[in-house]
């Protein structure tokens, strides 16, 4: 465990480390961007330089911080005048052929590059000659805009695509000031399921969603927290949406409280800074049609006579029971066991299985059980299935194969999104969605993560964890 | 006379590289007696006490790169020559690869004894066509004769020497970016650490050596490194190979015993400068050591502590005479497109870098330069200065840098009146019917 | 309309031998050579030799595309029967390459990085060759030719048919 020091200060370093990752560790700031604590060490950028002084007083040297092993006893610099000169020419060459066109570029407010032209140089470019051009608009992917000239060939996406998603996708053609990022040509960049990390990671404005493209500035926009519900690995994740004070007031009232994007909320436990592109893909799932009316075989009805009608049919019911769904949060799980869990068979259902061309599992984040809480219903159900002979099924959330149920059965549905068999069940009852409630779901190891609301849900449908106490609840007792 | 030879020591005839008039010279004896009465430490041992400095440019101690290998770490060594020889003026590797390949086929299968490498590669460039053909076939020879391959001689050694041809980049001639070229990938080179003799070709300890360094492994272990001492200075023993080319007489690939009155190699053995002209510079080891002048060339001897004592360098031994009368805006302009086109591109300062100073350089020479363009150049070559992955960086850094210093008037003059002080001139020879150009193809 | 390519796996063979060649695990190695080979073959890399060569090699297809940009040698589609490649580096250019190249550009009417109308001469700058002391040098194909004068370089192109 070699000691050192950084602008004097004493720092533990662990074996093996280099100064970029003891400063990191230990909250020193040093600028990078090529270097990531996830991938393999590039050490092309030159931003990350540090001073380390020489035995004795005598003449020390500069050198970038990434490669550097910590050695006992060395004194580093990380922003002496030699650092602070290194990094302004640093960032002169990286300007040097930007083309600072942060007016129409999606980046502005979270770009590496601004920050640090800002807090290390702050000079405009001293370049007399013309800067060289590249492609703008490169279509990496359906889903990702390529912008040559912005790039700084810091290699992140290429690292990832090599070490991380395995995909082997990405590399850089040509070579001197002609380098330009590309896919490879058999479009697997295309397949590979991660492919959209590369966004997060790129310190410029080079890799660009094309479902976020020119959306919104994302100084418009907060960060909720939340939990990814497209297998049970439970990537957290933060849903981007309006600020309240950066409302439309003129367009669709809608585009308040949508989903503009999803990334990633790191996670040593879970999916550390990663997630797969389904989960940039939640509103696709989240903002389909929802229901919002309760309704009889099809009839529309006010929700509380719904719920009357559907506490009626449970109290007559000889043999009821119920799909529990693998999408409930932990406490809904739990009001369902402690309200309904006495009266009826539980049976727990996969909501989601795996769509056709969708991955299925790999060993990186992506889950068979494309269903978020599946650990904590069985835990609480067990992995009974539903029995044949039941003459109520209550059908919570999505995915019953309505086909199977036992015939003559009646049904209660309790759904979130427009269906055709809304309109066929007995009692239809429409309920929240994860992004109109706080919970948590427990992923397939066991580990619990919270989610958080980004929008109010509709008065005409239910939150099921307090519906479920009502659909219990003795006739008498309710006026 | 440029002293005593060591590698140019037999008549080149059209078959005097073939493996019969190689043994005639009395090629393989040193191998076989290394095979049979030495160690692989006392190998080290003797070429550690030659003090053989690399020939490549940089002058490492061969002895001490060596020294790095655990012979016994269990793990396999590498062993690779580079050949690929495209520094701008240099060509002495050539004579080696084409009219004596047996010297280096032999001093690599006793290289590989001593470090115990059981591979070994030679990274040719690709463009050497006729170097490769004459390598190979010495190769092919040598494994005819039981020379390489398994059980060299009926010994407990075997070594396999593979030929690697390039393709096309003049960075591969940087030692990571050749073993990264010859995993089959980019030549990008590498930082370090880790040092390639603890990490290198597929992340073994890995020897990348010089052909000429190389070449004289065999005369050393035969001479026994205190006679070999004899020749040279006491910093710089033995020979040089020093291709010479440019502006001069007698163009073409000398030996030079170190410690040689450069004045004296130029002058006489190369016959001096082109048509009796005066010389303006030399550029002494490759395009970015610094040029020297005849007041620095009239006292200096050829050898690294003489060269680094008036600010230059030994460093590949590819010498360019250039006559007075050469503009030397248009000849760095060569050079800093030949920078820009090598590039790799990996590092900011040197991808940007490059491209910038061909941009300006082109400028200057277009006549449209500005008076700050000078300082720019000396700036962004100082910006390059020790803060790349390689030396390609500093190397165009240098060469910029030295040229000003020397020449800074036909700069500013260039500047200040759109148009060479020398009429654009670099071939002082050209036929008289034949116009000086003033711009460069693109 | 794209030709249909004839295919290079008859250097299967080739490949297996220079394999043994190189120590085991060094197949990423082979990228190289191969690729040199199948260029000798065809005159150029095709797309359904980058497939081929990645599956026999098991290397990242993206690895091959990279080398085939890097590289100066390497070519993705055909050029002239004759390429010709003229130094233009520093001793070449105080020794006359200028001349030449203009001369090669004014008789063969093209400009370098050009291929002549009859598929007959592609014509090239290049960087140092390691022939400084032969000075002008022009590559013919694989062959340096060297101490050029634009008579010689008259007198070559009428041999190269």
């Amino acid at each position: 465990m070699p000691d050192f020091f950084i602008n004097g200060q004493p720092v533990k370093a662990e074996k093996g480390q280099t100064v970029m990752q003891a400063a990191a560790a230990h909250g020193f700031f040093i600028p990078t961007f090529c270097w990531h604590p996830h991938l393999s060490v590039a050490g092309n950028c030159r931003i990350c330089v540090v001073e380390v002084e020489g035995e004795g007083g005598g003449g020390g040297w500069v050198e970038i911080a990434c490669n550097m092993p910590v050695t006992e006893g060395m004194r580093v610099l990380t922003d002496s005048e030699a650092v602070r000169q290194r990094r302004r020419e640093t960032l002169q060459f990286i300007l040097l052929n930007h083309p600072v066109d942060c007016g129409i570029c999606d980046k502005a407010g979270e770009c590496t590059l601004q920050d640090y032209h800002y807090e290390l140089n702050g000079q405009p470019s001293i370049s007399t000659v013309p800067k060289v051009h590249a492609t703008k608009y490169f279509d990496l992917s359906s889903r990702i805009v390529l912008d040559n000239e912005r790039c700084i060939v810091c290699s992140r996406c290429v690292r990832f695509t090599r070490e991380v998603s395995k995909s082997h996708a990405l590399g850089i053609q040509n070579r001197g000031d002609g380098s330009l990022v590309r896919p490879v040509e058999n479009r697997d960049f295309e397949a590979d399921p991660y492919s959209d990390n590369v966004i997060d990671i790129c310190p410029v404005g080079a890799l660009l969603s094309k479902q976020f493209l020119h959306k919104a500035r994302v100084w418009y926009l907060k960060a909720t927290p939340s939990v990814c519900p497209g297998c049970s690995r439970g990537c957290t994740i933060d849903l981007w949406h309006r600020k309240a004070e950066w409302k439309f007031n003129a367009l669709d009232p809608r585009e308040n409280t949508a989903i503009a994007r999803v990334t990633p909320r790191e996670n040593p436990a879970v999916n550390g800074p990663w997630i797969c592109n389904k989960g940039r893909d939640l509103a696709q799932i989240f903002e389909r049609p929802r229901a919002q009316q309760a309704m009889q075989k099809g009839q529309a009805l006010p929700l509380a006579d719904a719920i009357s009608a559907a506490r009626r049919l449970i109290g007559e019911a000889r043999r009821p029971a119920a799909l529990v769904s693998s999408w409930g949060s932990n406490e809904e799980l739990a009001a369902f066991k402690a309200a309904l869990g006495g009266r009826f068979t539980c049976a727990v259902k996969a909501d989601w299985q795996p769509q056709p061309g969708e991955r299925v599992e790999d060993d990186l984040l992506i889950r068979a059980d494309k269903n978020p809480n599946t650990r904590a219903a069985v835990a609480l159900f067990g992995e009974a299935q539903l029995p044949a002979d039941a003459d109520l099924v209550l059908v919570w959330g999505e995915g019953a194969n309505f086909g199977t149920l036992p015939r003559g059965a009646k049904t209660v549905l309790l759904g979130s999104y427009l269906a055709p068999e809304n309109g066929h069940a007995d009692v239809f009852i429409p309920i929240s969605i994860q992004t109109e409630r706080a919970g948590h779901y427990t992923n397939f190891s066991g580990v619990v993560s919270r989610f958080e609301p980004i929008v109010r849900k509709k008065d005409s449908v239910a939150h099921a964890e307090q519906l479920f106490a009502q659909l219990a609840a003795k006739a008498e007792a309710i006026a | 006379m440029s002293g005593r030879k060591l590698l140019m020591t037999f008549p080149v005839t059209p078959t005097s590289h073939l493996l019969a008039e190689v043994r005639q010279r009395g090629g393989y004896e040193t191998l076989k007696r290394v095979l049979t009465s030495m160690t692989p430490e006392q190998v080290t041992k003797e070429v550690t006490a030659s003090g053989i400095l690399g020939h490549g440019g940089a002058a490492f101690p061969v002895g001490r790169k060596w020294s790095v290998i655990q012979l016994a770490d269990g793990q396999p060594h590498y062993l690779c020559a580079n050949a690929d020889e495209g520094e701008p003026g240099t060509f002495k590797d050539r004579w080696i690869l084409e009219n004596s390949p047996h010297q280096l086929v032999e001093s690599m299968a006793i290289a590989a004894y001593a470090l115990q490498v059981r591979n070994a590669f030679v990274y040719i460039r690709g463009e050497f066509d006729l170097p490769y053909h004459r390598l190979q076939g010495a190769v092919d020879e040598a494994y005819e004769a039981g020379l390489l391959g398994e059980r060299i001689l009926g010994t407990d050694f075997s070594c396999d020497l593979v030929v690697y041809r390039g393709a096309g980049s003049y960075v591969c001639g940087e030692a990571s970016a050749l073993i990264t070229s010859i995993e089959g990938k980019k030549g990008y080179p590498r930082n370090r650490p880790p040092r390639l003799t603890v990490r290198g070709l597929y992340q073994r300890p890995t020897v990348i050596n010089n052909v000429e360094s190389l070449s004289n492994i065999e005369i050393i272990v035969r001479m026994g490194a205190q006679e070999f001492r004899k020749l040279g200075t006491a910093k710089s023993p033995g020979t040089q190979l020093v291709s010479i080319s440019g502006h001069v007489a007698k163009p073409g690939v000398y030996e030079v015993e170190y410690g040689t009155p450069l004045a004296k190699f130029i002058y006489e053995d190369c016959g001096g400068v082109l048509g009796g002209r005066k010389l303006k510079c030399i550029i002494p080891g490759g395009i970015s050591t610094k040029v020297l002048t005849d007041a620095d060339i009239a006292t200096v001897t050829y050898d690294h502590k003489a060269m680094e004592a008036v600010g230059s360098q030994v460093g590949s031994g590819g010498m360019v005479v250039i006559a007075e009368g050469t503009c030397m805006v248009r000849l760095l302009q060569v050079m800093l497109r030949f920078y820009h086109h090598e590039s790799c591109g990996q590092c900011t300062p040197c991808r940007e870098g490059m491209g910038w100073l061909h941009r300006i350089i082109d400028r200057i020479v277009d006549g449209k330069g500005r008076p700050e363009d000078i300082d720019a150049l000396v700036r962004i070559s100082k910006a390059n200065d020790g803060t790349t992955i390689c030396g390609m960086g500093d190397a165009a850094g240098f060469a910029t840098v030295g040229i000003i210093a020397k020449f800074r008037d036909e700069f500013e003059y260039y500047i200040a009146n759109g148009r060479s002080k020398c009429g654009g001139v670099l071939e002082v020879d050209a036929p008289a019917a034949s116009a000086p150009r003033e711009t460069a193809h693109a | 309309m794209s030709t249909p390519v004839t295919s290079m796996r008859h250097l299967l063979p080739e490949f297996e031998k220079l394999k043994k060649r190189y120590p085991a695990g060094f197949e990423s190695s082979l990228t190289l050579p191969c690729l040199r080979r199948i260029q000798k073959e065809r005159g150029y890399v095709a797309d359904e030799d980058i497939d081929w060569l990645t599956e026999y090699l098991s290397v990242p297809r993206i690895q091959i595309e990279e080398v085939l940009t890097f590289y100066t040698q390497y070519r993705r589609g055909p050029i002239g029967r004759w390429h010709l490649q003229a130094c233009r580096n520093v001793s070449c250019s105080m020794r006359g390459a200028e001349r030449m190249i203009d001369h090669l550009a004014r008789r063969l009417g093209i400009q370098p990085g050009e291929t002549t109308a009859d598929g007959r001469f592609t014509l090239d700058h290049v960087e140092c060759l390691g022939s400084c002391g032969t000075a002008p040098v022009v590559i013919v194909n694989e062959t340096y030719h060297e101490n050029m004068t634009v008579e010689k370089l008259d007198k070559l192109l009428g041999e190269l048919k």
